[in-house]
């Protein structure tokens, strides 16, 4: 049956062919690693992500008088709706974390050189979106955590000069965060950021199947960056392992560790993204004690809290997303391999302890 | 041929799980899609006779659908299922012809759901109720 489907469409539209080009005859390179299946898993997880987004749609109402309701509804009151709300919910901070994953080996590989400048730009374009689409997204349940955070999130912007208060006050559609805001931030995570984040994903993987993958620069002597800017050049691997079915093997299997982990956290930690006022309806006159933001957004507040001006801790942090979106440009050595990179290597480290430390202070402070 | 067999049972097993995998995630998004019991309004109805004047018509929700109770101008009770069966919409009642007309279509049906012209295909469902002390008790 299957295989007169597939003689029936093959003889019609040429599948084999692309079967071949794209999966059997798709050829990496024989050292390629685990990490490079992050992608893989980052592609399952926004899946996840819409797809819950677009069942949680059927029962949320956003407007403030009844977003709050609506969201116990789903949790308390639809069957499984509790399941759909916290895949959503806790796959948002599996998003986050895998692209620090993602991004990191990349980092540590020296994957980001040329001729894949715009794969890492789109690519960290994607986090500052996903961090995007998190915010807004916190937003929805309208309950005193989503609340204060978006006040306190929204306000940061008011350091910038001159333009800061009236940004803030078109960001949040009017002085404070209300019902305005709600209708703003929920327009931007459920339609605008979507699309845009899929037009970038479409983007990053345009680049990748254009430069080829990168090979891994561990397990081998030649470990400097090959690429010659003198024509256009694909990167392919003779003599390499093929995607299908080695490596789609290993896109499973990490695939399933993460679907291991995702459940796990799911069923038995499901109080991972909530805190005690996730679970009361937001209150304009009440500021709870103790509102932090979410982990991954940590560093960045207690970065606010230790420089003496917002404006010079938001500059700092500028600075830094700055120089992180453009390091194809700034770093040119063709080195790869991160033994034979020792400054850079202690700057990543130094970075990463910074980042855990002001993380971890944030938290605590 | 052993290699042959491993492949064969290797195929099973991932096709196996795969359906399983599926299964799995289908369940809870069909339950949580699934249309709520006890939301379709009450099975039984209570309407105060008074309410009703000769000639006149009054429409209301039952069992999850809409219905139409008439008193005839020879003050005859009937209750009938006020959904058209041709293709759903819901009949008004012309109190001038004593008759129901669905106004997608045309379709007219008479104060007991007879069709009188137009396509739909059968006449309006009746729907069963008492009279109890002044009361009309629907279903």
């Amino acid at each position: 049956m299957l295989n007169r489907l597939y003689r029936w469409l093959d003889l019609r539209y040429g599948i084999g062919e692309i079967a071949e080009k794209e999966l059997t005859g798709y050829l990496l390179p024989r050292n390629i690693n685990e990490w490079y299946s992050l992608g893989s898993v980052l592609l399952v997880i926004f899946a996840i992500q819409v797809a819950t987004g677009m069942l949680l749609m059927i029962y949320y109402v956003p407007d403030a008088d009844k977003a709050f309701k609506s969201v116990s509804f789903i949790m308390n009151e639809v069957p499984f709706g509790w399941f759909i709300r916290l895949c959503h919910a806790v796959g948002s901070n599996m998003m986050v974390a895998v692209l620090l994953l993602h991004m990191l080996s990349t980092l540590m590989m020296g994957s980001y050189k040329a001729p894949r400048e715009l794969n890492w730009v789109t690519g960290f374009t994607l986090f500052a979106l996903v961090q995007g689409i998190s915010l807004t997204g916190y937003l929805a349940p309208w309950s005193q955590l989503s609340f204060w955070a978006t006040t306190v999130a929204t306000n940061s912007v008011s350091a910038i000069p001159v333009l800061g208060p009236t940004l803030v006050e078109f960001l949040r559609g009017g002085k404070l965060v209300g019902p305005a805001t709600l209708g703003r931030f929920f327009a931007l995570h459920a339609a605008v950021l979507p699309v845009v984040i899929a037009a970038l994903i479409g983007a990053h993987l345009f680049f990748l199947k254009r430069t080829g993958v990168s090979a891994p620069p561990f397990g081998r002597d030649e470990t400097a960056n090959p690429f010659e800017a003198r024509e256009y050049h694909y990167q392919g691997h003779p003599g390499g392992i093929p995607f299908f079915p080695n490596y789609a093997l290993q896109d499973l299997s990490s695939i399933s560790i993460y679907f291991a982990v995702f459940l796990a956290v799911v069923f038995f930690w499901p109080n991972m993204p909530f805190t005690p006022d996730a679970f009361v309806p937001a209150d304009p006159f009440k500021t709870p004690a103790h509102i932090k933001p979410e982990w991954y957004f940590l560093a960045n507040y207690q970065t606010l809290k230790i420089f003496p001006s917002e404006l010079l801790g938001l500059s700092v942090q500028a600075a830094a997303m700055t120089f992180l979106a453009l390091l194809p440009f700034i770093d040119r050595s063709p080195e790869r391999h991160p033994l034979k990179r020792p400054l850079f290597l202690t700057l990543v480290i130094a970075g990463i302890l910074l980042w855990i430390a002001l993380s971890v202070w944030g938290h605590l402070s | 041929m052993e290699n042959e067999g491993r492949r064969k049972f290797l195929g099973v097993c991932v096709a196996g799980c795969t359906v399983a995998a599926a299964a799995a995630a289908g369940y809870p998004v069909l339950r949580y899609l699934a249309p709520r019991s006890g939301q379709g309004g009450a099975a039984k109805l209570v309407i105060p006779a008074g309410e009703l004047k000769e000639g006149d018509a009054k429409f209301f929700e039952f069992a999850g659908s809409s219905a139409v109770l008439i008193k005839t101008s020879s003050g005859q009770l009937v209750a009938l299922s006020a959904v058209c069966t041709h293709l759903g919409c819901i009949v008004q009642w012309v109190k001038e012809k004593q008759q129901f007309l669905c106004p997608c279509h045309g379709g007219q049906f008479s104060t007991d759901g007879t069709v009188l012209g137009g396509p739909p295909p059968r006449p309006l469902a009746k729907i069963p109720f008492t009279v109890t002390e002044g009361n009309i008790t629907i279903g």
